[in-house]
């Protein structure tokens, strides 16, 4: 060692023996908690579950072509269904959103990482490894008891016998307890990692949506943990929790689980609120009508629609007391969704609207969620769920808004933040046959699916029988499926492609707002070299103008990698 | 019921159309032209108080729709004239309105969800499978239960979809009108007694395997032939029984058998 220099002792000291040999990629990235990493491979285990339910519901859909269909039997469809209900909802749906979340909100705030690095670290892991337990089964005896695992079914031994329901019960806990370790992450990420100067009245919609939907998970994640627990317990250790005659109750399951998926269901409102918010301003050249509103909207849609959750269960033994209270709730959720499509169409009034990709898939985001929104609006009238409830029309709705959320909302978001994920655009292209398809094959699964419901055909069921026009609504609703799965694959492939191979994008291709644009494309492992001071919601317009006004041989472009020319708006310059 | 159905879908339909049409026409005509910049609109918070107020007054009023039409359909029609006078009836009553006292007492059957099966017991008596056998113009009372899983019963056209649920008991009631009926019962339908219609059922909540083939029918006959038909129902249980039981006592049925 040479001379040390004369340092104060109180001074940090690095000492090293050389740089360790560098790890292989993938370790890094398996170990890495930086929230970057964890949330592409949150988006990327998601898109992947997504491929798999897709190819699920396609082969249900397709036992269910012509009446009485004998391509797949009973059992296998029934073990189809309940891997395929947590894989839509808990492996791609909400860990997509999470993803986005864990990538994105660090960056919007200006902030440096999130609250928790290693639980994040800590959820994505949960969330593969519940994924893995899922699909592993399929080498025993996957899950038979349907997708919501109702009990008595799933928790008398006497009527499942084998580790299939377990499988479930497991592997959905791990899911549920990974996304809400990533929630409390989350939540504490948007409370205390703000940028200086970044109120909450400043905040972009999405990280705003990020910590409503936190909250939902944190709130009512848990009751489901505690379902899954009594569940085991009621199946393995003679429990007697959902047990009628016994002390139990098998409602007492329902209330739980219709609480959590009622929060599920509302994360993908919110977000996909959040998404467009951030979509809709950037490709109208203006700023969000009211963000105040819109924000105060997502809190009340948190709210009511939790209250709500009875909404599911107007068959069931309830006093009517309460049958009357839930419904109210869902009735007044049209206030806040209301006020949200209100203020989203005045943002388009008189702007420059450019249909780029993000924007396609913004505007079909919201035709499809309205489609969702409206037929559930009507299903919270009592005497409408009593006709349509558990019918494949309560099916078709809850299909609309999962096209409209996670999948449209979710791919609106990905094309618009892909710059900031990869350094790259996705393919205009394919982007623009994507959205056709998948609003074509939307409205051809679910219109006719609906109208099955209307003439009884039950929800989950392996085979229907010809009564009616069934066999001509369900043949149209496989052909629909088909074109909506191809669809989301084109997405998918687009992003495949594009990771490597698509257009380089600057730091800020769209002209966005909000802060995530003033990092690079994709951003250093610690996002920005001086977190900004934020003075007001569009802290991106501000940092152009005060560019725009310094002397010209100080003006510089915004933050782009030395070397490369760029453009003003960051784009290659040819 | 039905008519509610009609009102919510004509309501949905127009916020559908006005949401669609209103995007369409709004990212048409806002396109981005040369030499127009976008206007930076700002609202005051009374313009978006004002708008939660209709939207509240719009919720409102489905309320009380709502209401309106769940009591209407909770409430139990009285038996027509034409229909079948009951003898007996339960009268401690949850959720569904009785007519009061004086008029016709509705018809009252127990209906029970097995995997995979509907059971209806009928007063005094008999018993069917998969058939649910009721008379025109009568108040029909189902009072459902569950013998093992969770189960919902409904019949399109007739009642409330409703659950049956172990160790807890539900009910719903439908009365069908002869003189209301337009169609001609289906081909499938059974001929005995000359049914005036029939209904296709099934259960709406899974149930395990078997759970698409749990279905029912139900076939809605005269007063009168409903009468046949309950005494020839009774009559063919007790025949049946009575010969397993002389089976059992003369020790042909098997050994070990109850």
């Amino acid at each position: 060692m040479s001379q040390e220099p004369a340092l104060s002792p109180h001074r940090p000291e690095l000492v090293t023996r050389g740089l360790p040999p560098p790890r292989p990629r993938w370790l890094q990235l398996a170990i890495s908690s930086d929230h970057k990493d964890v949330g592409r491979i949150f988006i990327g285990a998601a898109l992947g579950f997504l491929v798999i339910g897709l190819v699920e519901f396609v082969l249900m859909r397709l036992q269910l072509i012509v009446p009485q269909n004998d391509l797949i039997d009973s059992v296998t469809f029934n073990r189809l269904l309940s891997v395929w209900g947590p894989t839509m909802l808990l492996l791609f749906a909400l860990p997509l959103v999470i993803g986005l979340f864990t990538y994105l909100v660090p960056l919007q705030i200006g902030a440096r990482a999130t609250a928790f690095p290693r639980l994040g670290s800590l959820a994505l892991w949960l969330f593969l490894i519940g994924g893995a337990v899922l699909y592993a089964s399929f080498s025993y005896t996957p899950p038979e008891s349907g997708t919501l695992g109702l009990p008595p079914l799933s928790d008398d031994i006497a009527f499942i016998s084998n580790n299939g329901v377990d499988v479930w019960i497991t592997a959905v806990g791990l899911v549920v307890l990974g996304l809400v370790l990533q929630a409390v992450n989350l939540v504490v990420t948007t409370r205390r990692m703000r940028a200086p100067g970044l109120a909450w009245r400043r905040m972009a919609p999405f990280s705003f949506s990020a910590s409503v939907c936190g909250w939902l998970l944190i709130a009512l994640g848990p009751l489901m943990l505690a379902a899954l627990t009594m569940l085991q317990i009621d199946r393995q250790f003679d429990g007697v929790f959902f047990e009628a005659g016994e002390g139990g109750a098998p409602l007492y399951y329902q209330h739980l689980a219709w609480l959590f998926f009622t929060g599920a269901y509302l994360v993908m409102v919110v977000s996909a609120v959040g998404v467009v918010s951030e979509v809709l301003p950037t490709f109208s050249g203006k700023p969000l009508l009211s963000r105040g509103a819109i924000a105060a909207s997502m809190v009340a849609i948190a709210v009511l629609g939790t209250l709500a959750w009875m909404q599911n269960m107007f068959s069931a033994s309830i006093p009517i007391g309460w049958l009357y209270f839930a419904m109210a709730a869902a009735l007044l959720l049209v206030v806040p969704l209301g006020l949200v499509f209100l203020n989203w169409l005045a943002t388009l009034f008189s702007g420059a609207v450019s249909l780029r990709a993000p924007m396609l898939f913004a505007l079909a985001a919201i035709s499809t969620l309205s489609f969702g929104l409206v037929g559930e609006l009507a299903q919270s009238l009592i005497p409408v769920s009593w006709l349509l409830a558990d019918t494949t029309g309560a099916t078709a709705d809850t299909g609309y808004v999962l096209v409209g959320g996670p999948v449209l909302a979710g791919f609106a978001a990905l094309h618009y933040w892909f710059p900031k994920l990869c350094g790259r655009t996705m393919g205009e292209g394919l982007a623009r046959l994507s959205v056709l398809l998948i609003l074509v094959g939307a409205h051809l699964t679910f219109i006719p699916m609906g109208l099955a419901g209307l003439d009884g055909q039950p929800v989950d069921v392996y085979r229907f029988y010809d009564v009616g026009d069934l066999d001509l609504y369900n043949a149209l609703s496989t052909i629909g499926a088909l074109v909506l799965a191809g669809g989301i694959i084109v997405s998918i492939v687009n992003a495949a492609v594009s990771v490597r191979g698509g257009v380089r994008a600057g730091p800020d291709p769209w002209g966005g707002e909000t802060l995530e644009w003033f990092a690079l494309s994709p951003p250093p492992p610690h996002n920005f070299d001086v977190v900004p001071d934020v003075r007001s919601a569009e802290p991106m317009r501000d940092i152009r103008e005060a560019i725009a006004a310094r002397p010209a041989e100080e003006a510089r472009p915004t933050p782009a990698p030395a070397g490369e020319e760029r453009s003003e708006r960051g784009e290659p310059v040819a | 019921m039905n008519a509610l159905y009609w009102v919510a879908f004509v309501i949905a339909l127009l916020l559908l159309i006005a949401i669609n049409a209103a995007l369409v026409g709004l990212a048409m005509r806002f396109r981005r032209r040369r030499g127009r910049e976008p206007r930076r609109l700002r609202t005051r918070g009374r313009t978006q108080l004002l708008a939660a107020g209709v939207l509240s007054l719009f919720a409102a009023a489905l309320f009380v729709v709502g209401v309106i039409f769940t009591e209407n359909a909770s409430e139990v029609e009285a038996s027509g004239p034409d229909g079948l006078q009951a003898a007996v009836g339960k009268t401690a009553q949850r959720d569904i309105e009785l007519p009061a006292a004086g008029e016709p007492v509705p018809l009252t059957i127990q209906a029970s969800g097995q995997q995979w099966i509907w059971r209806y017991e009928y007063p005094e008596g008999p018993f069917s499978y998969y058939e649910l056998v009721v008379p025109a113009d009568t108040a029909v009372v189902l009072e459902l239960e569950s013998t093992d899983v969770v189960h919902r019963w409904w019949v399109p056209g007739l009642a409330a979809k409703v659950e049956a649920v172990p160790g807890q008991s539900n009910r719903t009631w439908f009365k069908v009108n002869s003189g209301e009926l337009e169609d001609d019962p289906p081909s499938d339908c059974p001929d005995e007694f000359t049914p005036v219609a029939c209904f296709d059922g099934a259960s709406y909540a899974f149930s395990g395997a078997a759970y698409a083939t749990m279905r029912t029918r139900v076939r809605v006959l005269e007063p009168d032939s409903y009468r046949e038909w309950h005494k020839r129902q009774a009559d063919q249980i007790e025949a049946a029984q009575t010969y397993v039981q002389q089976r059992i006592a003369s020790g042909a049925a098997g050994s070990g058998q109850p």
